[in-house]
Protein backbone atom coordinates (compact mmCIF):
# COMPACT_ATOMS: atom_id res chain seq x y z
CA UNK A 1 0.00 0.00 0.00
CA UNK A 2 2.70 2.38 0.98
CA UNK A 3 4.69 1.56 -2.14
CA UNK A 4 1.77 2.28 -4.42
CA UNK A 5 1.32 5.60 -2.67
CA UNK A 6 4.93 6.47 -3.36
CA UNK A 7 4.47 5.41 -6.97
CA UNK A 8 1.41 7.61 -7.28
CA UNK A 9 3.31 10.48 -5.74
CA UNK A 10 6.17 9.95 -8.18
CA UNK A 11 3.76 9.92 -11.12
CA UNK A 12 2.12 13.11 -9.88
CA UNK A 13 5.52 14.72 -9.47
CA UNK A 14 6.52 13.75 -13.00
CA UNK A 15 3.27 15.14 -14.39
CA UNK A 16 3.71 18.48 -12.63
CA UNK A 17 7.34 18.70 -13.71
CA UNK A 18 6.55 17.99 -17.36
CA UNK A 19 3.61 20.37 -17.49
CA UNK A 20 5.77 23.01 -15.88
CA UNK A 21 8.44 22.30 -18.43
CA UNK A 22 6.14 22.71 -21.38
CA UNK A 23 4.75 25.94 -19.99
CA UNK A 24 8.25 27.38 -20.12
CA UNK A 25 8.50 26.97 -23.86
CA UNK A 26 7.75 29.74 -26.29
CA UNK A 27 7.14 28.68 -29.85
CA UNK A 28 6.34 29.94 -33.31
CA UNK A 29 5.62 28.13 -36.55
CA UNK A 30 5.26 31.20 -38.70
CA UNK A 31 8.60 32.90 -38.18
CA UNK A 32 10.05 34.99 -40.94
CA UNK A 33 13.44 34.75 -42.64
CA UNK A 34 14.55 36.96 -45.53
CA UNK A 35 17.83 36.84 -47.28
CA UNK A 36 19.48 39.32 -49.54
CA UNK A 37 22.34 38.41 -51.87
CA UNK A 38 22.06 41.21 -54.42
CA UNK A 39 24.94 43.12 -55.91
CA UNK A 40 24.51 46.76 -56.79
CA UNK A 41 23.37 47.35 -60.42
CA UNK A 42 22.49 43.67 -60.90
CA UNK A 43 19.07 42.16 -60.48
CA UNK A 44 17.61 41.63 -57.06
CA UNK A 45 18.54 38.27 -55.50
CA UNK A 46 16.38 37.86 -52.45
CA UNK A 47 13.78 35.54 -51.02
CA UNK A 48 11.46 35.23 -48.08
CA UNK A 49 10.18 32.34 -46.01
CA UNK A 50 7.20 32.83 -43.73
CA UNK A 51 6.92 29.37 -42.23
CA UNK A 52 9.96 29.09 -39.98
CA UNK A 53 9.62 27.05 -36.79
CA UNK A 54 11.36 28.09 -33.60
CA UNK A 55 11.38 27.12 -29.92
CA UNK A 56 12.77 29.07 -27.00
CA UNK A 57 13.12 27.51 -23.59
CA UNK A 58 12.52 30.48 -21.30
CA UNK A 59 14.29 29.19 -18.23
CA UNK A 60 17.55 28.16 -19.90
CA UNK A 61 17.65 30.33 -23.03
CA UNK A 62 17.96 27.29 -25.28
CA UNK A 63 16.87 28.20 -28.76
CA UNK A 64 16.20 26.12 -31.86
CA UNK A 65 14.97 27.17 -35.29
CA UNK A 66 14.26 25.17 -38.39
CA UNK A 67 13.55 26.44 -41.89
CA UNK A 68 12.48 24.38 -44.87
CA UNK A 69 14.44 25.46 -47.94
CA UNK A 70 11.60 24.79 -50.37
CA UNK A 71 9.59 27.42 -48.55
CA UNK A 72 11.75 30.31 -49.77
CA UNK A 73 9.92 32.36 -52.36
CA UNK A 74 11.68 34.39 -55.02
CA UNK A 75 10.31 36.88 -57.49
CA UNK A 76 11.07 34.75 -60.52
CA UNK A 77 10.63 31.02 -61.08
CA UNK A 78 14.05 30.59 -62.63
CA UNK A 79 15.85 32.06 -59.63
CA UNK A 80 13.88 29.84 -57.27
CA UNK A 81 14.74 26.81 -59.39
CA UNK A 82 18.46 27.61 -59.45
CA UNK A 83 18.47 28.28 -55.73
CA UNK A 84 16.84 24.93 -54.99
CA UNK A 85 18.54 22.76 -57.56
CA UNK A 86 22.02 24.20 -58.08
CA UNK A 87 22.94 25.97 -54.86
CA UNK A 88 21.03 24.60 -51.89
CA UNK A 89 20.28 21.14 -53.36
CA UNK A 90 17.09 21.15 -51.38
CA UNK A 91 16.04 17.68 -52.53
CA UNK A 92 18.98 16.34 -50.56
CA UNK A 93 19.21 18.98 -47.83
CA UNK A 94 15.62 19.97 -47.24
CA UNK A 95 16.22 22.15 -44.19
CA UNK A 96 18.52 24.57 -42.42
CA UNK A 97 18.69 24.70 -38.64
CA UNK A 98 20.07 26.81 -35.85
CA UNK A 99 20.50 25.33 -32.39
CA UNK A 100 21.99 27.30 -29.58
CA UNK A 101 21.71 29.13 -26.32
CA UNK A 102 20.93 32.75 -25.59
CA UNK A 103 23.12 33.66 -22.63
CA UNK A 104 21.86 35.56 -19.59
CA UNK A 105 18.31 35.63 -20.86
CA UNK A 106 15.74 36.44 -18.19
CA UNK A 107 12.37 36.64 -19.88
CA UNK A 108 10.74 38.29 -16.87
CA UNK A 109 13.04 41.28 -17.26
CA UNK A 110 12.39 41.77 -20.98
CA UNK A 111 10.63 45.02 -21.83
CA UNK A 112 9.01 46.50 -24.92
CA UNK A 113 12.26 48.10 -26.01
CA UNK A 114 14.48 45.48 -27.56
CA UNK A 115 17.63 44.45 -25.78
CA UNK A 116 20.67 42.77 -27.29
CA UNK A 117 21.73 39.28 -26.30
CA UNK A 118 24.33 36.86 -27.56
CA UNK A 119 23.35 33.56 -29.05
CA UNK A 120 25.99 30.89 -29.32
CA UNK A 121 25.19 27.85 -31.34
CA UNK A 122 25.48 25.73 -34.44
CA UNK A 123 24.16 26.77 -37.80
CA UNK A 124 23.47 24.00 -40.31
CA UNK A 125 22.93 24.88 -43.95
CA UNK A 126 23.34 22.59 -46.97
CA UNK A 127 24.19 19.70 -44.66
CA UNK A 128 27.18 21.48 -43.18
CA UNK A 129 27.38 22.68 -39.58
CA UNK A 130 29.33 25.71 -38.38
CA UNK A 131 29.53 27.25 -34.93
CA UNK A 132 28.19 30.81 -34.86
CA UNK A 133 27.86 33.67 -32.40
CA UNK A 134 24.96 35.95 -33.19
CA UNK A 135 23.62 39.16 -31.76
CA UNK A 136 19.89 38.78 -31.19
CA UNK A 137 17.39 41.47 -30.25
CA UNK A 138 14.76 40.40 -27.78
CA UNK A 139 11.70 42.41 -26.86
CA UNK A 140 8.44 41.77 -25.10
CA UNK A 141 5.27 41.00 -27.04
CA UNK A 142 1.75 40.02 -26.13
CA UNK A 143 1.90 36.53 -24.63
CA UNK A 144 5.56 36.03 -25.40
CA UNK A 145 8.68 37.60 -26.84
CA UNK A 146 9.92 38.89 -30.16
CA UNK A 147 13.33 37.81 -31.40
CA UNK A 148 14.86 39.45 -34.42
CA UNK A 149 18.15 40.41 -35.93
CA UNK A 150 20.37 39.78 -38.88
CA UNK A 151 23.67 38.15 -39.72
CA UNK A 152 25.81 37.38 -42.70
CA UNK A 153 27.03 34.08 -44.05
CA UNK A 154 29.42 33.18 -46.80
CA UNK A 155 28.11 30.56 -49.23
CA UNK A 156 31.52 28.87 -49.48
CA UNK A 157 31.55 28.24 -45.72
CA UNK A 158 28.67 25.84 -46.29
CA UNK A 159 30.09 24.22 -49.41
CA UNK A 160 27.73 26.10 -51.69
CA UNK A 161 29.50 26.64 -54.97
CA UNK A 162 28.62 29.60 -57.12
CA UNK A 163 29.67 29.24 -60.77
CA UNK A 164 32.00 31.87 -62.20
CA UNK A 165 29.38 32.91 -64.72
CA UNK A 166 27.09 34.35 -62.06
CA UNK A 167 29.78 35.09 -59.47
CA UNK A 168 29.52 38.84 -60.07
CA UNK A 169 25.75 38.87 -59.63
CA UNK A 170 25.67 37.24 -56.22
CA UNK A 171 27.08 38.88 -53.11
CA UNK A 172 30.05 37.23 -51.32
CA UNK A 173 28.19 37.63 -48.08
CA UNK A 174 24.53 36.79 -47.90
CA UNK A 175 22.58 38.86 -45.44
CA UNK A 176 19.98 36.92 -43.48
CA UNK A 177 17.27 38.72 -41.55
CA UNK A 178 14.97 36.92 -39.15
CA UNK A 179 11.95 37.78 -37.10
CA UNK A 180 10.20 35.42 -34.70
CA UNK A 181 7.19 36.22 -32.53
CA UNK A 182 7.32 33.47 -29.99
CA UNK A 183 4.24 32.79 -27.91
CA UNK A 184 3.17 30.32 -25.27
CA UNK B 1 9.91 39.50 -106.41
CA UNK B 2 10.97 42.36 -104.17
CA UNK B 3 7.68 42.30 -102.36
CA UNK B 4 8.16 38.61 -101.53
CA UNK B 5 11.59 39.30 -100.09
CA UNK B 6 10.22 42.04 -97.83
CA UNK B 7 7.46 39.73 -96.66
CA UNK B 8 10.01 37.06 -95.74
CA UNK B 9 12.18 39.54 -93.85
CA UNK B 10 9.20 40.92 -91.96
CA UNK B 11 8.03 37.42 -91.06
CA UNK B 12 11.51 36.46 -89.86
CA UNK B 13 11.72 39.60 -87.76
CA UNK B 14 8.33 38.97 -86.20
CA UNK B 15 9.30 35.42 -85.29
CA UNK B 16 12.61 36.59 -83.79
CA UNK B 17 10.96 39.32 -81.73
CA UNK B 18 8.15 37.12 -80.43
CA UNK B 19 10.69 34.41 -79.66
CA UNK B 20 12.75 36.96 -77.77
CA UNK B 21 9.75 38.18 -75.80
CA UNK B 22 8.78 34.61 -75.02
CA UNK B 23 12.31 33.84 -73.80
CA UNK B 24 12.42 37.01 -71.73
CA UNK B 25 9.07 36.70 -69.95
CA UNK B 26 8.38 32.99 -70.27
CA UNK B 27 11.77 31.82 -69.11
CA UNK B 28 14.18 34.40 -67.69
CA UNK B 29 11.66 36.49 -65.80
CA UNK B 30 8.84 34.06 -65.45
CA UNK B 31 6.82 34.73 -62.34
CA UNK B 32 7.32 32.35 -59.45
CA UNK B 33 4.98 29.39 -59.23
CA UNK B 34 1.39 30.04 -58.45
CA UNK B 35 0.10 26.99 -56.66
CA UNK B 36 -3.48 28.19 -56.70
CA UNK B 37 -3.76 27.77 -60.46
CA UNK B 38 -1.73 24.55 -60.68
CA UNK B 39 -3.33 21.17 -60.97
CA UNK B 40 -2.44 18.94 -58.01
CA UNK B 41 0.04 16.12 -58.62
CA UNK B 42 -1.48 14.13 -55.78
CA UNK B 43 -4.92 14.12 -54.30
CA UNK B 44 -4.86 12.16 -51.05
CA UNK B 45 -6.05 12.26 -47.46
CA UNK B 46 -4.01 14.05 -44.81
CA UNK B 47 -3.82 10.79 -42.87
CA UNK B 48 -2.11 9.07 -45.82
CA UNK B 49 0.47 11.86 -46.07
CA UNK B 50 1.19 11.64 -42.34
CA UNK B 51 1.53 7.87 -42.57
CA UNK B 52 3.97 8.13 -45.50
CA UNK B 53 6.09 10.69 -43.68
CA UNK B 54 6.17 8.78 -40.41
CA UNK B 55 7.06 5.46 -42.02
CA UNK B 56 9.80 6.73 -44.34
CA UNK B 57 10.50 10.48 -44.44
CA UNK B 58 13.09 10.25 -47.20
CA UNK B 59 10.88 8.29 -49.52
CA UNK B 60 7.98 10.62 -48.77
CA UNK B 61 10.19 13.62 -49.54
CA UNK B 62 11.17 12.19 -52.90
CA UNK B 63 7.51 11.64 -53.63
CA UNK B 64 5.90 14.83 -52.36
CA UNK B 65 8.55 17.53 -51.91
CA UNK B 66 7.91 20.66 -54.00
CA UNK B 67 4.80 19.08 -55.48
CA UNK B 68 1.34 20.57 -55.49
CA UNK B 69 -0.86 18.32 -53.42
CA UNK B 70 -4.48 18.27 -52.48
CA UNK B 71 -5.26 17.01 -49.00
CA UNK B 72 -8.50 16.00 -47.42
CA UNK B 73 -8.70 16.00 -43.67
CA UNK B 74 -10.14 17.28 -40.43
CA UNK B 75 -9.19 20.81 -39.38
CA UNK B 76 -7.82 20.54 -35.85
CA UNK B 77 -6.45 24.07 -35.46
CA UNK B 78 -7.11 27.33 -37.18
CA UNK B 79 -5.55 30.78 -36.98
CA UNK B 80 -5.45 33.83 -39.27
CA UNK B 81 -3.22 32.31 -41.89
CA UNK B 82 -2.73 28.72 -40.78
CA UNK B 83 -4.80 25.57 -40.80
CA UNK B 84 -3.62 22.35 -39.18
CA UNK B 85 -5.05 19.15 -40.59
CA UNK B 86 -5.24 15.99 -38.44
CA UNK B 87 -2.94 17.59 -35.81
CA UNK B 88 0.19 17.27 -37.93
CA UNK B 89 -0.15 18.82 -41.37
CA UNK B 90 0.65 22.50 -41.18
CA UNK B 91 -0.87 24.53 -44.05
CA UNK B 92 0.22 28.14 -44.48
CA UNK B 93 -2.12 30.32 -46.50
CA UNK B 94 -1.18 33.35 -48.57
CA UNK B 95 -4.40 35.10 -47.75
CA UNK B 96 -6.38 35.41 -44.58
CA UNK B 97 -8.76 32.58 -43.98
CA UNK B 98 -12.30 33.90 -43.82
CA UNK B 99 -14.20 30.64 -43.46
CA UNK B 100 -14.64 29.01 -40.08
CA UNK B 101 -13.42 25.49 -40.64
CA UNK B 102 -12.47 24.23 -37.21
CA UNK B 103 -13.55 20.60 -36.66
CA UNK B 104 -14.77 20.33 -40.23
CA UNK B 105 -13.51 18.17 -43.01
CA UNK B 106 -11.98 20.21 -45.77
CA UNK B 107 -9.82 19.98 -48.88
CA UNK B 108 -6.66 22.06 -48.93
CA UNK B 109 -4.35 22.51 -51.90
CA UNK B 110 -0.75 23.61 -51.38
CA UNK B 111 2.91 23.02 -52.07
CA UNK B 112 4.66 20.49 -49.87
CA UNK B 113 7.86 22.05 -48.50
CA UNK B 114 8.97 19.26 -46.20
CA UNK B 115 9.00 17.77 -42.73
CA UNK B 116 9.57 19.91 -39.67
CA UNK B 117 11.36 17.86 -37.02
CA UNK B 118 10.98 20.45 -34.27
CA UNK B 119 7.22 20.01 -34.14
CA UNK B 120 6.93 16.74 -36.07
CA UNK B 121 4.76 18.32 -38.70
CA UNK B 122 4.55 18.24 -42.46
CA UNK B 123 4.50 21.72 -43.90
CA UNK B 124 2.65 23.08 -46.91
CA UNK B 125 2.75 26.65 -48.14
CA UNK B 126 0.75 28.81 -50.57
CA UNK B 127 -2.37 26.95 -49.55
CA UNK B 128 -5.91 27.54 -50.70
CA UNK B 129 -9.19 25.93 -49.70
CA UNK B 130 -10.56 23.88 -52.54
CA UNK B 131 -13.98 22.89 -51.38
CA UNK B 132 -15.72 22.09 -48.17
CA UNK B 133 -17.25 18.73 -47.51
CA UNK B 134 -19.26 18.90 -44.35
Amino acid sequence: MKKSFINLFAVLLIITVTTNGSAQKLITKTGNIKFQASMPTYEDVSAENKSVSAILEQSTGDFAALVLIKGFRFKTALMEEHFNENYMESEKFSKATLKGKISDLDVSKITNTSKNFTLKGDLTIHGKTKPVTLLVKVSKAANGVNINGSFEVKPEDFDIEIPNLVRKKIADKVKIEYNFSLIK
Amino acid sequence: MKRKKIAIVVAALLIAVSGGIYFYYGFLFKEARNIETEMPDFSITAAKLIEDYSSNPEKANSLYLNKTIELKGLVTKETDSVIVLENSVFCLFTQKITQKLLNNNTVVKGKCIGYDELFQEIKLDQCTINKQNN
